[in-house]
C-alpha cells in the first residue's frame, strides 16, 4: 500500500485480528506492515522501523516484552500494546520496559485509532521538550517549577512536584507505578506503590476540581497514571 | 521332731488348701513322690551296705538323698526326707529293729544329730537353690525388658518415617507378641473391651479415643500399654497432619487448575471476539472497500463459528467432568461412524488426505454414535492440522482380545513421551496455540470413558501421532436372516 501515511508495524499471530486491523489501520491512513513472532517482528523494525509499533503480547516463539526489550535499546518509537484479561503482569512488564499505552481485547477500532493518533502527536510535538505545560486551567511550569491554577499561585512539595513533572513531561502516555516511583523516589522505592497513592491524592486535591472525579492525573488501575492528552 | 513333722503336715495341708491350682497340687504331688522314692532309694542303699558297715557311719547316705531333694523340690521336701530318713532308719537298722522305739540312749544322739544335719543341709542347698533361682528370673525379666524395649524401639522406627497405623497393625501386634513371649496379641480401636475367649485385655490409653490390646497367654502387657500408646498417638496426629497437608496440596493445585482454565477461556474466547469486533467496527466503516467487506464478512462468520465451537465445546468439558454424560447406546458400525466423521472434517479441510483403512469385518460395538463421530472428527481434526500439507491421515481397525481399536494415524512431528499423559488434559495445546482451546482431546476421552471405551496415544509407525480408541466387544446380536 503506498498511502502517505504513517507506517505502522502490526505484531499478532492471529490471522483472523490481523485481517480486521489491517482494514481499520489502511481506513484510518496508515500503511500497515505485519508480522506473527518475535523474530518476524525484530526483522521488521530492524529492516524498516515504522512511525508506530502495535505489539500483541502473547506470540507463538516468545512474549511481545522481548520485543520491547530488544526495542529500546535502540529506538524510541512509539509502542502501543494490545493485551487480554489475564495477560496483567505481561502488560505491566511491556510497559516498564518502555511500551508507551495499551489496549486490552476485545477493543473498539475508534479506540485504537484515538491512541495510536495521540501516541504519534506526542512524538510530533517533541513532548517533554516544553517547559510550559497548560491542561485546563492548571499551567506548569517546568523550568521555574511553578504550578498555576486559574492563575492563582499553588504550592505543592518538593516530591509533588516530582510527580506531576514526571507525568507531565509523558503528557498522554500511560506511566508505570514502577516508573513513577523510580523516577521520584528512586529505584529502591519501586515496590512502594503506597507513596503514589497518597501523593496523587494530595495533588488532585490541590489541581483537581473535583478530586473524587478527577480529570488531569488519570488512574489506570493496577498499571500507572496518564496526564489527560491535551484536548 | 514332732514340731517339724507338724510343718510338714501343715506344709501339706496348706498345699492341699490351695489345690484348686492345678499346678501347685501337682508340684506337691511330685515333690512327695520324689520325697518317697528318694528316702526309699537311701534306706535300700544303708539296707544293702548294713552287714558291711556300722549304721552310724551309713547315715550319710540318706544325708546325700535330703541334699539331692533340697536342691531339687525346695526346703519342704528336704525337711520331710530329713524326717522320714530318721523314722525309717530308726525303723529298720535300730534296735529294737522293726519298731519305732530307741534302746540305746547313744543312738538317739545319733539320730537327732542326723536329724539337725540333714535340716542345716536342706536349708543351705535351699537357699542357695533359691539365690539361684532369684538370678534366673532377674536375667528372664532382664531379657524380656530388653525386648519390650527393642519392640517398642522397632515399632516407633516403623511409625515415625512415616507407617500408617492401618497399614501396620498387623506388624506390630505380631512385635508385641514377640516381646511379651506370647502366643498372640490382637489391637483394636474401641471404646469398649471385647475379648475374645483366651485372651485378657489390656488398655492402651490414648490421647484421642480408646484403644484395647488383647493378649493370649499369660505375660503383663500393662507394663507396655502406656509407652505403646503415646506411639501410637504420635502417628495418629503424624497422619492427621499429613491428611491435612494433603487436602491443603489439593486445594492449591485445584486453585492453579482453576486459574490456568480463567487464563485459558479468557484468552481463548477473547481472539475470535476480537476478531469478530475488529471486522465489525471496519465494516462500519464508510472507507472500506468492497473487497476488504467481503473479506472481514467471512472473517465475522468463521470466528463466530469458532467462537459458538468452543462454547459448546466448554459446555460439553462440563457436562463431562459433571459426569452428566448419558450414551445414549445402541448396535453401531463404527465404518459408518468414522466416515461422517471423514466426510464432516473434508467439508472444512479441503485439502486433507485422509486414507480410511478400516477392514469390511469389523465387529459392531453397543455406543452412542453420534458422541463417537464427535471423537473422531476430533481426532481427524487434530491429524490434519499436524500434517504437512497433501501427507496422509490414515484410520485404521482391527477386532482383538475381546475389543475393537480404531487408531487415527498421521505423519506429523508426533508428540513427545514426556507429553503423551497430559494431551488429554483439557486446555493443554499441542505445538502452537492457533485453533480451538485445547479441549478436543479432553472431550473425545471424556466420551470415550463415558462409552465404556479407553483412548491412548501412541507412537505412530513412522514417528507421528496415532491416537487409539478401544471399545469392549459386545455379545453379538443375533444375525440378521
Amino acid at each position: 500500500v503506498s498511502a502517505p501515511g504513517p507506517h505502522v508495524l502490526v505484531v499478532d499471530d492471529e490471522p483472523q485480528i490481523v485481517r480486521g486491523l489491517r482494514v481499520v489501520l489502511r481506513n484510518a491512513g496508515y500503511s500497515v506492515e505485519e508480522a506473527g513472532t518475535v523474530r518476524e517482528a525484530l526483522d521488521a523494525l530492524a529492516v524498516r522501523p515504522p512511525d508506530v509499533l502495535v505489539l500483541d503480547l502473547v506470540l507463538p516463539d516468545g512474549s511481545g516484552v522481548d520485543v520491547m526489550r530488544d526495542l529500546r535499546s535502540w529506538s524510541a518509537l512509539p509502542v502501543l500494546v494490545l493485551s487480554a484479561v489475564g495477560d496483567e503482569r505481561e502488560k505491566v512488564r511491556a510497559l516498564d520496559a518502555g511500551a508507551d499505552d495499551y489496549v486490552t481485547k476485545p477493543f473498539g477500532a475508534d479506540e485504537l485509532t484515538a491512541r495510536l493518533r495521540a501516541l504519534l502527536r506526542r512524538v510530533a510535538d517533541g513532548a517533554g521538550a516544553e517547559p510550559l505545560v497548560e491542561a485546563g486551567d492548571v499551567v506548569i511550569d517546568l523550568a521555574t517549577r511553578r504550578v498555576t491554577r486559574g492563575g492563582r499561585q499553588v504550592h505543592l512539595t518538593p516530591i509533588e512536584f516530582d510527580l506531576l513533572r514526571v507525568l507531565a513531561t509523558h503528557r498522554g502516555k500511560l506511566v508505570t507505578h514502577r516508573q513513577l516511583l523510580r523516577d521520584v523516589w528512586g529505584p529502591a522505592y519501586e515496590d512502594a506503590t503506597h507513596y503514589l497513592r497518597v501523593h496523587v491524592a494530595h495533588i488532585r486535591a490541590k489541581l483537581e476540581d473535583d478530586p473524587s472525579a478527577p480529570r488531569l492525573i488519570l488512574t489506570e488501575p493496577g498499571v500507572g497514571y496518564r496526564m489527560a492528552s491535551p484536548a | 521332731m514332732p514340731i517339724k513333722g507338724r510343718r510338714i503336715f501343715c506344709t501339706l495341708v496348706a498345699a492341699r488348701g490351695v489345690a484348686f491350682d492345678a499346678g501347685m497340687s501337682y508340684r506337691v504331688a511330685r515333690s512327695a513322690l520324689e520325697v518317697i522314692v528318694g528316702v526309699a532309694l537311701g534306706i535300700g542303699v544303708v539296707a544293702a551296705l548294713d552287714v558291711v558297715a556300722p549304721i552310724q557311719g551309713l547315715s550319710v547316705v540318706p544325708l546325700l538323698v535330703v541334699l539331692g531333694l533340697a536342691i531339687r523340690r525346695g526346703r519342704a521336701a528336704a525337711a520331710a526326707a530329713a524326717v522320714l530318713s530318721v523314722l525309717a532308719l530308726n525303723f529298720f537298722f535300730i534296735a529294737p529293729r522293726y519298731q519305732l522305739t530307741i534302746a540305746d540312749g547313744q543312738n538317739v544322739a545319733a539320730l537327732v544329730v542326723f536329724l539337725i544335719a540333714a535340716l542345716v543341709v536342706g536349708h543351705v542347698a535351699d537357699v542357695s537353690r533359691t539365690r539361684a533361682r532369684e538370678a534366673h528370673e532377674r536375667a528372664d525379666e532382664a531379657a524380656a525388658r530388653t525386648r519390650e524395649a527393642q519392640m517398642l524401639a522397632a515399632v516407633a522406627g516403623r511409625l515415625l518415617v512415616g507407617g500408617s497405623l492401618a497399614v501396620e497393625r498387623r506388624w506390630i501386634e505380631a512385635e508385641v507378641a514377640r516381646a511379651l513371649a506370647v502366643d498372640a496379641v490382637r489391637i483394636d480401636l474401641a471404646p469398649a473391651p471385647s475379648p475374645r475367649a483366651p485372651e485378657s485385655a489390656v488398655r492402651l490409653p490414648l490421647q484421642h479415643g480408646a484403644g484395647w490390646l488383647y493378649v493370649t497367654g499369660p505375660a503383663d502387657a500393662e507394663r507396655i500399654a502406656e509407652p505403646l500408646a503415646r506411639l501410637m498417638d504420635l502417628a495418629v496426629e503424624r497422619e492427621r497432619i499429613g491428611a491435612q497437608a494433603a487436602e491443603a496440596e489439593s486445594a492449591r493445585r485445584a486453585d492453579v487448575a482453576k486459574t490456568a482454565v480463567l487464563h485459558a477461556i479468557s484468552h481463548d474466547l477473547r481472539t475470535p471476539l476480537t476478531a469478530i469486533t475488529t471486522a465489525g467496527d471496519a465494516l462500519a466503516q464508510p472507507g472500506t472497500s468492497d473487497a476488504d467487506r467481503a473479506e472481514l464478512v467471512s472473517v465475522v462468520r468463521e470466528e463466530s463459528h469458532r467462537l459458538a465451537r468452543m462454547v459448546s465445546d466448554l459446555l460439553d468439558l462440563s457436562r463431562i467432568e459433571a459426569g452428566a454424560v448419558e450414551p445414549r447406546r445402541d448396535w453401531i458400525d463404527l465404518r459408518d461412524v468414522v466416515a461422517r466423521a471423514i466426510a464432516g472434517v473434508r467439508a472444512m479441510h479441503p485439502d486433507a488426505v485422509i486414507a480410511f483403512e478400516l477392514p469390511e469385518d469389523l465387529p459392531l460395538v453397543r455406543a452412542d454414535a453420534a458422541q463417537l463421530e464427535r471423537v473422531f472428527a476430533n481426532l481427524l481434526e487434530n491429524a490434519v492440522k499436524f500434517s504437512a500439507p497433501g501427507a496422509a491421515v490414515q484410520v485404521r481397525g482391527a477386532a482383538s482380545s475381546g475389543r475393537v481399536t480404531v487408531r487415527v494415524v498421521d505423519h506429523g512431528p508426533g508428540i513427545p513421551p514426556g507429553q503423551r499423559a497430559k494431551v488429554f488434559e483439557p486446555f493443554v495445546r499441542l505445538g502452537e496455540r492457533r485453533g480451538g482451546a485445547g479441549l478436543g482431546l479432553a472431550i473425545s476421552r471424556g466420551f470415550v470413558e463415558a462409552n465404556g471405551g479407553r483412548i491412548a496415544l501412541q507412537s505412530g509407525p513412522e514417528g507421528g501421532a496415532a491416537f487409539a480408541v478401544s471399545l469392549p466387544l459386545a455379545p453379538s446380536p443375533a444375525p440378521v436372516s
